[in-house]
């Protein structure tokens, strides 16, 4: 495709302030890429160090002390550094304007700024490593939280500002879906990736302000003693809660929405076969993104809110079974009679498939007020949302990372290293997360550095299988890095897939500085594998 | 779209003017009218009443791309909801636990500290009884 193999945007211009100061979204994606990366391996560690701990019953490698620090850390930096800002960072920056035809997002200045703010709030959160971790969970209830001495406002003031860069991301990601599209681009002709991150920036930029109004308030607290939440002030400790689910339950549709983005991108392309039900999955990603508002009083079941709240707020979390179904149908049936190739990004996606299943169904059991009562703050919650932002969002992060490396790196990496740590990720998860389900039910509370002797074959198992997810993940990594190595190149016009949507059709690999040579022309919908034939091509 | 600039004429913004200032006396009017917990309902109807008017009016959102109205339409509903869900908490409370019925604790000793007056500036009676929560929450 490309004549001019020698450049494109990683080596056009040269130098580090051409990085630094760069508004290429392409290499601003990549700046998030590394950065999150940095952060899942610290969060990753931490996770390490718990299930370490967690291996036998006793207080054996670190008090409890630590381990409060060490789970709160761990939640802070995976939710708040890792998965909300890095993923539509990274791939949304990297993909967005290629898979609408644009040169750039909509205000690449303000994108720069976006990741500048990220570093920012990551600087605070470092501190508070640094300083001596901060031990409230990555909730900061309250009252615990007003009056914790641990470093709870440097960390709640990282959160503050990181908000800020969702918030300018999400509105750059807005305004480049309406106003960038080639034309003949139309809605509906939209990668379902575009209209994943759509829906993901409307949530950011709605209820992100919530969230730093949240940190705010708890600062003004601790700081000022204005009553807010400390009943012994005059305040409510359960309207902390409701503050804090309020941008905390659509924060979970920020965390997943980009994956079924992913997910609905490879699906396609691995299965050869157009996308059944376009619009259903469309239409599913904006209802989320609208009932994920309605149903934050699911977390607070046993917050003491009233009976009323607690019966509207169950009702409601049924409903958001429906778009989820909807679409998990959906990649079913896009893949039933299709050429299904057990590539490394289809791998994760299947196993994306089986796991997030999973972990929305024990999310609709949670919702279920009377059997929440029981399971509430128990391992049962904990193996839901690593179901759902490990085995869903974490997996499919992978999944589009080893599906788009190709295309921003112009390399490939080992593909049978890649799978088989790809089966290392989805048994070791298992292994380590089903346990818990049954711990939970059980009755093993979550956060406890030490439990009681009959968990601990159930612990046990978890940690061993733990070290199989971590080493995979590590080894995904690894073999990832090592193709990045001189002299692995691939031709810039290779399309490893056979993927139909422009990033793949329209541009080289990696692209054009200006992501493209001259002004692309829409010619086919991105799914079109019914009418259009496209052979995969990958040379050396 | 929107891109011819609109001109408002002198006499809508002092249409607009005169409301508010009259807006602003009700505010004050209903100030001195005790509707029990519809105080709170009718002050923020009357508050959003008026920034409606300042933000169509004064900042042009009626003439501009429609697509503007509907965010701010948005944010008004999404702050909707947060309001009326959480009210459907607090104002229900207590109905296994009598305890909690009160969401803000009236007698905590926070208000020991201030000079208490009603929205008139009338002292609010003495608080004799108000420190159950005192003796072992400080620190
Ligand atoms: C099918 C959709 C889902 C439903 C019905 C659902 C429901 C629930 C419920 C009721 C709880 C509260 C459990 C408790 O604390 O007792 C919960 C917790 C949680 N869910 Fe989900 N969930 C769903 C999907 C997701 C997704 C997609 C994510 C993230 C990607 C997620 C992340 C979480 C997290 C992080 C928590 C625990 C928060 C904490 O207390 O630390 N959930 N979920
Ligand atoms: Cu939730």
């Amino acid at each position: 495709m490309s004549e001019n193999q020698n450049i494109n945007y990683l080596n056009h211009p040269k130098g580090i302030m051409s990085w630094l100061l760069t508004l290429d979204h392409k290499r601003i994606g990549l700046m998030y890429l590394f950065s999150g990366i940095i952060f899942f391996l610290i969060g990753g560690l931490l996770a390490l160090g718990m299930r370490l701990e967690l291996a036998a019953p006793g207080n054996d490698f670190v008090s409890n002390d630590t381990y409060n620090s060490m789970y709160t850390l761990h939640g802070a930096i995976m939710i708040f550094l890792f998965i909300i800002p890095a993923i539509p960072g990274a791939l949304g920056n990297i993909l967005l304007p290629l898979m609408v035809g644009a040169k750039d997002v909509a205000f690449p200045r303000l994108n720069l700024a976006s990741f500048y703010i990220y570093s920012f709030g990551a600087l605070f959160a470092i501190y508070t490593i640094v300083n001596g971790g901060v031990d409230t969970g990555w909730t900061f209830y309250t009252p615990y939280s007003t009056q914790s001495t641990s470093n709870v406002v440097p960390m709640t003031l990282g959160i503050f500002i990181i908000g800020f860069s969702s918030i300018l991301t999400g509105l750059n990601f807005i305004a480049t879906v309406h106003k960038m599209r080639v034309p003949g681009l139309t809605w509906y002709k939209l990668p379902l990736f575009v209209w994943a991150l759509y829906g993901t920036s409307l949530v950011q930029i709605t209820a992100t302000p919530v969230l730093a109004i949240t940190m705010v308030l708890l600062i003004l607290e601790r700081f000022l003693g204005i009553g807010i939440f400390d009943p012994a002030l005059g305040g409510d400790p359960v309207l902390y809660q409701h503050f804090f689910w309020f941008y905390s339950h659509p924060a979970v549709y920020i965390m997943i929405l980009p994956a079924f983005g992913i997910i609905s991108e490879i699906i396609p392309v691995h299965s050869r076969k157009k996308v059944w039900g376009y619009k259903f999955i469309a239409y599913s990603t904006l209802s989320i993104a609208f009932i994920g508002f309605l149903v934050w009083g699911h977390h607070m079941f046993t917050s003491g809110q009233s009976v009323f709240s607690q019966i509207v707020f169950s009702f409601i979390t049924y409903f958001v079974g429906i778009p989820t179904g909807v679409k998990i149908f959906s990649w079913i049936l896009t893949m039933y009679k299709g050429q299904v190739s057990f590539t490394t990004p289809m791998i994760y996606a299947l196993s994306f498939l089986f796991l997030f299943t999973i972990g929305g169904l024990t999310g609709i059991f949670l919702g279920a007020v009377a059997l929440d009562i029981h399971l509430h703050d128990t391992y049962f919650v904990v193996a839901h949302f690593h179901y759902v932002m490990q085995g869903g969002t974490i997996i499919a992060f992978l999944a589009g990372l080893h599906h788009w490396w190709p295309k921003s790196f112009g390399k490939m990496y080992n593909q049978k290293i890649a799978s088989l740590c790809a089966l290392g990720v989805f048994i070791g998860f298992n292994g380590t997360f089903f346990p818990q389900f049954l711990l939970g039910l059980r009755g093993m509370p979550r956060r406890y550095a030490t439990y009681s002797d009959q968990f601990s074959e159930l612990h046990t198992y978890s940690t061993f299988w733990s070290t199989i997810l971590g080493l995979s993940i590590f080894i995904a990594i690894l073999n990832l890095m090592w193709s990045l190595r001189k002299n692995n190149k691939l031709d810039p016009g290779s399309n490893p897939w056979g993927a139909l949507t422009m990033e793949w059709t329209h541009t080289s690999s990696p692209p054009h500085p200006h992501n493209f040579e001259s002004d692309p022309v829409f010619t086919n919908g991105p799914y079109d594998y019914d009418k259009v034939i496209v052979e995969p091509t990958l040379k050396k | 779209m929107s891109n011819e600039h609109h001109i408002t004429p002198l006499r809508t913004y002092l249409i607009i003017a005169g409301s508010l200032l009259f807006l602003t006396g009700v505010t004050v009017w209903v100030s001195f009218i005790d509707l029990g917990s519809f105080n709170i309902i009718l002050a923020m109807a009357v508050a959003t009443l008026k920034a409606s008017l300042v933000v169509l009016f004064f900042m042009h959102l009626l003439w501009d791309d429609k697509k503007n109205l509907v965010v701010f339409v948005m944010s008004l509903m999404f702050l909707g909801i947060f309001i009326t869900f959480t009210l459907l908490d607090t104002g229900f409370r207590g109905g296994i636990n009598p305890e909690v019925k009160n969401s803000i604790n009236s007698k905590a000793s926070f208000y020991d500290n201030l000079p208490l007056t009603d929205t008139h500036g009338n002292p609010v009676d003495s608080h004799d009884n108000h420190h159950e929560d005192k003796d072992d929450s400080h620190h």
